[in-house]
């Protein structure tokens, strides 16, 4: 299974929950790896605790290690591992598709029970198409107007994507890129009018956007949610979903404002293990059984 | 559902609940669309235009009145959904092309006066509530407008009707209220308006 964590911006707490999310998996005993794809400041290992690491997915990429594993930094903890450069590939202009399914493939190929992707807050098409490859995405947002609008526009350019790849006329894509553009001279203003108009060219195609966007369930996870009506934004973050996308978006969870998470940061000590009493971590624990249950 | 507009879409499917749903989780479901679907909530903001944003509301409080109203609710259910086994289910593709207010035109022509030639102006309205047996005063109690402004509008005393956004919302509760279409009777009665103002 393999969980990619992405959308918002930075600073919603991504890694955080990443690094958190794969320790409590790991001693529920699940063999995990964490993969650093974070291209704006791939730390994740900070938040491990571990020092930052020489050996990175590049090595193997440009052949200096020749297999995958060789390049896993394995962790103070039992059934963790790190993966880090990933943003490398992730960046490169010329990534083909390709190279990156060649990628993902051989990242599924690791010996391991759940891989955890960290995408940062990017995104570019490398990012989005990660996103849309591995078998759950998962958003994180904090309770707040601009990382809101950022997921929102994250998750659009994932949507749109994927129902591009899904059809194979060039005119119905080339319709699916317009409505990409808010001020499109078709005027296309959201799904519903892309639907229609693809409609009146295509009614295969329209069909087949349609079947493609109930396959695509996100996972969202609000963080730092200081009160009853913060946790509710994800409720309706989630109707937002289903009225304007048509999508069926899981609310997988949220996870307390909490003093003891900058604490534990700045410790350099993951949260659930310094302080695995605190609100946050018990939220983190919540969601990452659920995760645990999803295999 | 799926990336049905909020025109196409059934009641059911605004309100996120099942076609079995009690009024209670009517209730619920509807104060968390409404509390999702006003104006400054941070949920939906950048997603929707304003307009859309209008739409969705209105819809909201119409999926709203026709459900929890038991003879609406049961006539809507006649027009939308087939009975297989006793349990409503939607129907074939076909219907779910046309848009809701042709379907629910259909749904109303049962209890309907004069469904096809006469607008619906404020002495139709009466008509028809006299022919259910109602006082205005229910209505008035059941849909929360006062009962001065039901008056107003089956009087047709023009000068005493509130401004036009909260017409259309009163016109609606009251359609609503003695099972007519509250899209048929909004637009009738503000063309009923329009023309009496002319003269």
């Amino acid at each position: 299974m393999i969980w990619t964590i992405g959308g918002g911006k930075g600073g919603s707490g991504k890694s955080f929950i990443t690094a958190n999310i794969g320790i409590c998996l790991s001693k529920l005993g699940v063999r995990v790896i964490l993969i650093d794809a974070d291209l704006g400041g791939a730390n994740l290992h900070t938040f491990l605790g571990i020092p930052p690491p020489n050996l990175s997915l590049s090595d193997f990429i440009k052949k200096r290690v020749s297999s995958l594993p060789d390049v896993l930094i394995p962790t103070a903890i039992p059934n963790l591992q790190l993966l880090t450069g990933a943003q490398d590939l992730l960046n490169a202009v010329d990534a083909k598709s390709v190279q990156k399914r060649k990628l993902v493939r051989s990242i599924q190929s690791l010996q391991s029970d759940t891989i955890l992707v960290d995408l940062g807050g990017g995104n570019s098409l490398s990012v989005l198409d990660f996103f849309l490859m591995s078998d759950g995405g998962i958003l994180v947002v904090t309770p707040e107007p601009t990382s809101i609008e950022n997921t929102y526009r994250f998750l659009k350019s994932a949507f749109y994507r994927r129902l591009k790849q899904s059809v194979s006329t060039a005119s119905v894509k080339a319709m699916i890129n317009g409505a990409m553009d808010q001020k499109n001279e078709l005027g296309i203003q959201n799904p519903h009018d892309l639907i229609k108009a693809v409609r009146q060219i295509n009614e295969e195609e329209a069909n087949r956007m349609i079947e493609e966007a109930k396959t695509f369930h996100p996972n969202l996870i609000l963080n730092q949610v200081r009160s009853k009506k913060d946790i509710e934004i994800g409720f309706s973050i989630r109707s937002a979903c289903l009225k304007y996308f048509g999508i069926q978006l899981h609310y997988l969870g949220y996870v307390v404002y909490d003093q003891d998470v900058s604490h534990s940061i700045r410790k350099r000590r993951p949260l659930v293990l310094e302080n695995s009493r605190s609100k946050a971590a018990q939220c983190v624990m919540e969601i990452a059984s659920k995760l645990a249950n999803h295999r | 559902m799926s990336m049905k507009g909020i025109k196409d879409q059934t009641y059911y499917e605004i309100l996120e609940v099942s076609t079995t749903a009690t009024i209670k989780e009517i209730q619920k479901a509807y104060d968390h669309a409404k509390e999702t679907f006003q104006a400054d909530s941070l949920a939906v903001y950048s997603l929707f235009s304003e307009g859309e944003m209008r739409e969705i509301q209105e819809a909201i409080e119409e999926a709203y009145w026709v459900l929890t109203n038991e003879v609406s609710r049961k006539s809507y259910d006649q027009s939308h959904f087939q009975t297989v086994g006793g349990q409503p289910t939607e129907k074939s593709i076909e219907a779910q092309g046309t848009s809701r207010e042709k379907k629910t035109s259909l749904s109303f022509i049962g209890l309907s006066y004069n469904a096809e030639e006469e607008l619906y102006r404020g002495k139709t309205l009466k008509q028809v509530r006299e022919k259910m047996g109602v006082e205005l005063q229910v209505i008035s109690q059941e849909t929360k407008i006062n009962i001065k402004i039901l008056e107003g509008i089956e009087e047709e005393a023009l000068e005493k009707l509130p401004a036009m956004v909260y017409l259309k919302g009163f016109l609606k509760s009251f359609a609503q209220s003695i099972g007519l279409d509250p899209h048929r009777v909004v637009e009738d009665y503000l063309r009923f308006m329009d023309e009496a103002m002319k003269k």
